[in-house]
């Protein structure tokens, strides 16, 4: 938003003229000074507070020293020992994130397609259930999967009851599966486990998937696939050299965004995923609301989540606009 | 640090018609005309129905027997507490008189300084029923006093497997693959539970070379974990439906959740349970002190401990025969051996604990 649109809200009709420069400018001021009290303090004061002083069995001071971003890197024990667990978080927040994002996008994407294929009043009923299906939290999500994934009345009593479990037993599936992790002695288990958490996450911003390509998909011309099938194109060429082409923008630009939003998912990560794979959210929380009260750590944590956040959208724009140029 | 995640949903339901009855009950009471000098006090209790308890079962006595009105305040929990009473402390605010710390958020308010009033218990003389470990002293004096205690016990589900008497049970893998749910927090008592079991108790401590040790130990129960749980409805959920057949969980619910026909036994095993104990402690920017001492006054008397054990399912910090429990009641809320955490060291040590804990954790 530029401050001139702020300009053309006054009332100019009915002010005197010499009056309408001023409160220009006045408003233009106070636009600054939002954007500085609530865009750039809470940032500086994450940075701040990332370079404070830890009181071990206590709380925190204010304080400068690189302490808590060295231990990010090498761990607390550095330089007696090296530690790369933070590093592992980060990378496991980039991993799901990597993996659910397209996830969502590439079943969404053929979703959306038909459905701006359908009646318009078809499309609306889908559009405002998608939408009030975005009401529901992340921990309402969770919770569902939770249930359906439970041993008593989700999928792995479905699959005892249908017999699976045993012939799984039978045949000696059942011990591959707990080399994997998936059963216990007794059953099959899906929580915790890597299938969860992604499925929980690419559920929760499967929504939004839909609703970010909506609109190109809708605004695709039709005269154009029909011109390629008139020319002999089957279906599948026509979604490659046509379709996906023109959306190649929105579709790019969807999957980064949710894979920013993904990168900081805490309920999914904490109930689905076994602590060996958790992420840097669940860090951070631990460091600020945990018992230690060592803020400054997960402030340090959160500025380097943030960066590597900014990193990769540099880094995709850099690529994309790397492409354009090669068309 | 047992309290500090519960969200006790299903026992507030229980409890809830109960509950309303107290409240109408007592409304007549705190509806009655004051005198012109009108006493009060804010007291904080873990919100839910912890606090709802509070509010039914003891407060209306407290008012009864003292004419001081009480206002309750919702505290998250200990830890989060902790952080709200720092702020208002440097803003020289009051958001609650007295409130509920766990040992440990005890110790590490006392360590930060500035935030708590020391007592003088001369004027309550009821807090000598109460066993000394529950009265918390730092240079300042007596900084917290005991209010009600609770366990965290070994959790099996009978229909399942066989009652164990030890922890060590837990190690075995043919029966507990992928079976148990333990929290995964460093502080959750499981140290404790392992250096009681495998090491020299709370000495085990006392090194690096013993807290590494401990850790490895529990290293060996990873392929047995199905759930690291960190919030109370995460377990109890996992015990209802089976997704764990054992673990750690508090002694009080799992016997709510047996009365009310699911699979689970707690369990006092021959290394004992960890015990967790909350505290009122005075705010350093509260004027009412004379009210919060006969409040604890009335807290420590063996009367209201054994409400709190009827209505609440707290262990009474009194004994069995002062509070006048039947040993059926008795048994529901507390048992032996004790386990008592080192909450010191956790404090002392605590990023080097935490973090050899999530070393643990990490490795895969």
């Amino acid at each position: 938003m530029s401050s001139e649109s702020i300009d053309i809200g006054l009332p100019k009709a009915t002010e005197p003229a010499s009056l309408a420069p001023i409160l220009g400018k006045v408003a233009r001021v106070v636009f600054r000074v939002l954007v500085v009290c609530f865009c750039l303090t809470p940032f500086l004061l994450v940075i701040a507070i990332s370079l404070g002083e830890k009181i071990e069995g206590a709380a925190w001071v204010w304080g400068f020293e690189f302490t808590h971003y060295e231990r990010f890197f090498a761990g607390a024990d550095w330089p007696n020992s090296y530690s790369g667990i933070y590093l592992q978080k980060l990378w496991y927040s980039l991993y799901y994130a990597l993996i659910a994002a397209p996830i969502a996008v590439v079943t969404a994407f053929p979703f959306t397609y038909f459905l701006t294929r359908l009646t318009r009043r078809a499309q609306t009923v889908w559009l405002i259930f998608l939408l009030s299906s975005l009401s529901l939290s992340e921990v309402f999500i969770v919770m569902g999967w939770d249930v359906l994934l439970s041993n008593r009345s989700g999928l792995p009593m479905v699959l005892r009851e249908l017999g699976i479990t045993d012939w799984m037993k039978a045949t000696g599936w059942f011990d591959v599966a707990r080399e994997w992790g998936l059963a216990s002695p007794r059953d099959l288990k899906f929580k915790t486990s890597l299938f969860a958490t992604v499925l929980t996450m690419s559920y929760l911003v499967w929504p939004y998937a839909v609703i970010l390509l909506y609109p190109a998909l809708s605004r695709l011309d039709n005269s154009t696939v029909e011109a390629a099938r008139t020319m002999g194109a089957g279906p599948w060429a026509v979604m490659r050299t046509v379709i996906l082409p023109t959306v190649r923008i929105p579709l790019i630009g969807t999957t980064l965004l949710l894979f920013v939003f993904l990168l900081g998912v805490y309920v999914s990560v904490t109930v689905f995923a076994d602590p060996s794979q958790h992420t840097l959210a669940v860090s951070i929380y631990g460091s600020v609301r945990g018992s230690t009260l060592n803020a400054p750590f997960g402030a340090a944590q959160s500025v380097i989540l943030l960066i590597t956040a900014g990193l990769f959208l540099v880094l995709s724009q850099i690529l994309v606009s790397y492409a354009e140029k090669r068309r | 640090m047992a309290l500090t995640n519960r969200t006790v949903t299903r026992r507030s339901v229980l409890k809830g018609s109960a509950g309303v009855a107290g409240l109408a009950a007592s409304s007549s009471l705190l509806g009655t005309p004051l005198l012109a000098q009108e006493r009060t006090l804010k007291i904080g209790s873990y919100g839910g129905y912890f606090e709802d308890s509070f509010k039914s079962f003891i407060y209306p006595g407290f008012t009864e027997a003292t004419g001081i009105t009480i206002e309750s305040v919702t505290q998250p929990n200990s830890a989060d507490w902790l952080v709200t009473m720092q702020q208002a402390a440097s803003a020289g605010t009051v958001p609650a008189d007295l409130s509920l710390y766990a040992r440990e958020t005890m110790i590490k308010a006392s360590r930060i300084g500035g935030l708590l009033a020391p007592l003088d218990l001369s004027g309550a003389g009821n807090t000598a029923n109460l066993d000394p470990y529950f009265l918390f002293t730092d240079t300042t004096g007596i900084l917290g006093v005991g209010a009600m205690s609770w366990f965290t016990s070994m959790v099996v589900n009978p229909d399942v497997v066989e009652v164990p008497d030890t922890w060590a049970a837990f190690w075995d893998t043919e029966i507990y693959e992928q079976s148990l749910g333990l929290s995964v927090l460093f502080n959750s008592n499981l140290l404790d539970i392992i250096a009681a079991t495998f090491f020299d108790g709370p000495s085990t401590f006392d090194t690096n070379e013993g807290v590494e040790a401990m850790i490895a130990k529990a290293a060996e129960l990873k392929p047995n974990v199905a759930l690291w749980w960190s919030a109370e409805s995460q377990m109890e959920q996992a015990m209802k439906n089976t997704d764990v057949i054992g673990g750690m969980y508090f002694h009080d619910v799992a016997g709510l959740m047996a009365a009310d026909g699911f699979p689970i036994a707690s369990v006092f095993p021959k290394e004992g349970n960890p015990i967790g104990y909350g505290s009122w402690c005075l705010s350093a920017q509260s004027e009412k002190s004379a009210e919060a001492l006969e409040f604890i006054n009335y807290s420590s008397d063996a009367a209201t401990q054994a409400a709190m054990s009827l209505n609440i399912g707290t262990a009474p910090l009194v004994s069995q025969e002062l509070a006048g429990l039947s040993d059926e009641v008795f048994a529901s809320v507390s048992g032996s051996p004790v386990i008592q955490p080192n909450y010191e060291a956790y404090l002392d040590n605590e990023t080097f604990i935490k973090e050899t804990w999530e070393k643990m954790l990490a490795e895969g």
